[in-house]
């Protein structure tokens, strides 16, 4: 549904992403994990085209062509067909909870105001919201902020959502009711990129982990093999660090 | 309390003055505002030579002192109306001029007022926006100015004092606002009470001062009310 290959970025001479690749099938939830600076952002940065490629070719949503080919009408498909969820959220603040999430339907996808909003209400009820409607970005906690993000992704009904760090803003006591969110999400079938430290949802969750460092793909598989048995000593040595800390 | 009757009774006679002065006053904000607007985006350009030339245009109108850019436009745009375009200007009326004038005076600081407003709102908005599959345009109408727009708010209400004050040059060349006719009395009353002449005008610029401060602060508010009618209890986490 989603493939990419030989993608390349560098900022300024510094390469930061080298040939990577990814495979994203309809249901697919995959984690991306990796030490700070590995490109993890980037790299989901260039997919939804926030960010330019230096190379590579992206397959998606009737495209089929390289980075450098892709028209403004691609990458407006691009947008349309992708959700975003954002570390720090990124809400309207000038919108409320509920506009958040018609905003796209209505401006975007040109829907009616009524439909927009019975498919902004359900998606707010999804994510347990359903009482927080007419809040102000501003008058939310950082786990309903970022139960909005959700919504507004979910409400857009794209083939695949991106979450970067979704729960790294937030404190640790607020964790748990977004990644109860995704889990539920994962769970109805919807197709999930997941940047993560959770090492528990990448585990329970996902069903390919993709191990990153340096700009590279070191070792990707299924967190059953890759978190019991990593081929990789970089990924062995990771997951130490990793598992010690929390 | 004679000196206030009489202040009072000037007032009355100023008065009538005060539509030259709201007149030019609000052309020239509603123009530089525009023209305000257009040189923000200039400065924020992706070329280089369009943002060098509005960050000079805007640094010497900003460092042009009313009185002068009145005169300089008053002398010498009819000069260069008629060197260019051989088109005699004299003929316009003297107002004509300080609209020009205070227009140009009104953009530099305005557009200085909107491009850092809107590099107050946090950009991770526009690209929400564009990922919800909004056009970059839509993304900066409905998200970005909004709330530029409430950033800019305090500022921009000083800046339309500052014309006003500004505009009080108007009288230098001949047009009759406020000024030129509080001159007229002081001069018919052969210099006498001058003290309660100016007074009364002093008087009428600051009521008109308090009238915008007024104004703004509670569009300030009413903005924020706005976000404030929820009760911000936060049970359900
Ligand atoms: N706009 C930019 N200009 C220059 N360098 C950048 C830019 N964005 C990212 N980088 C660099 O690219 C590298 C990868 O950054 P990226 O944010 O993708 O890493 P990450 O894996 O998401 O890290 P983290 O876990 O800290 O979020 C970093 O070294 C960063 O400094
Ligand atoms: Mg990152």
């Amino acid at each position: 549904m989603l493939t990419i290959s030989h993608l390349k970025k560098r900022f300024g001479q510094r390469t930061i992403l080298e040939d990577i690749d990814l495979t994203v099938h309809q249901g697919d939830v995959i984690t991306l994990i990796g030490p700070s600076g590995s490109g993890k952002t980037t790299f989901l940065r260039i997919i939804t085209t926030l960010e330019q490629a230096d190379g590579g070719h992206i397959q998606f949503a009737g495209i089929d062509k390289d980075f450098a080919d892709l028209t403004k009408r691609d990458i407006q498909t691009i947008r349309r067909n992708v959700g975003f969820v954002f570390q720090n959220y990124n809400l309207f603040n000038n919108k409320t909870v509920l506009q958040n999430v018609t905003e796209g339907l209505i401006v975007a996808q040109k829907r009616s105001k009524a439909a927009a909003k019975a498919i902004a209400v359900s998606a707010l009820a999804k994510v347990g919201l359903a009482d927080f409607q007419d809040y102000y970005p501003s008058q939310l906690s950082g786990g309903q902020a970022q139960r909005v993000g959700i919504a507004r992704a979910i409400a857009l009904n794209p083939k695949v959502i991106f979450f970067d760090e979704p729960t790294s803003a937030l404190d640790p006591e607020l964790v748990t009711d977004v990644l109860q969110v995704m889990r539920q999400l994962a769970a109805e079938g919807m197709t999930m990129v997941v940047i993560t430290h959770q090492m528990s949802f990448a585990r329970d969750v996902s069903n390919q982990v993709i191990f990153m460092a340096d700009g590279h793909v070191i070792e990707k598989g299924q967190p059953s093999q890759l978190f019991t048995t990593p081929k990789v000593s970089r990924t062995k040595q990771f997951l130490a660090e990793i598992l010690a800390t929390v | 309390m004679k000196e206030l009757s009489l202040i009072l009774q000037f007032v009355q006679q100023i008065l009538p003055a005060i539509w030259i002065t709201l007149l030019i006053s609000v052309i020239s904000i509603g123009i530089g505002t525009i023209f305000g607007f257009l040189l923000a985006w200039g400065k924020m350009s992706r070329l280089k030579s369009v943002r060098w030339l509005t960050s000079i245009y805007v640094s010497v109108i900003r460092a042009t002192p009313a009185i002068i850019m009145i005169f300089i436009v008053y002398y010498g745009l009819p000069f260069l109306f008629k060197g260019w375009f051989h088109l005699n200007i004299e003929g316009w009326q003297r107002m004509y001029f300080v609209i020009i004038a205070l227009t140009l005076l009104f953009s530099a600081p305005v557009a200085e007022i909107m491009r850092s407003a809107y590099l107050a709102v946090p950009k991770g908005q526009q690209e929400a926006g564009l990922l919800v599959g909004m056009t970059k345009f839509q993304v900066f109408y409905r998200i970005l100015l909004p709330q530029a727009f409430v950033i800019a708010l305090p500022n921009f209400a000083n800046s339309v004092i500052n014309l006003l004050k500004e505009g009080a040059l108007t009288f230098t060349i001949g047009v009759v606002d406020m000024v030129a006719k509080a001159q007229m009395i002081v001069s018919n009353n052969s210099g006498g009470f001058a003290f309660e002449t100016y007074g009364a005008l002093a008087l009428i610029y600051w009521v008109i001062s308090l009238a915008i401060d007024k104004f703004v602060s509670s569009a300030e508010k009413a903005y924020r009310r706005k976000r404030q009618t929820i009760d911000g209890s936060r049970e359900a986490v």
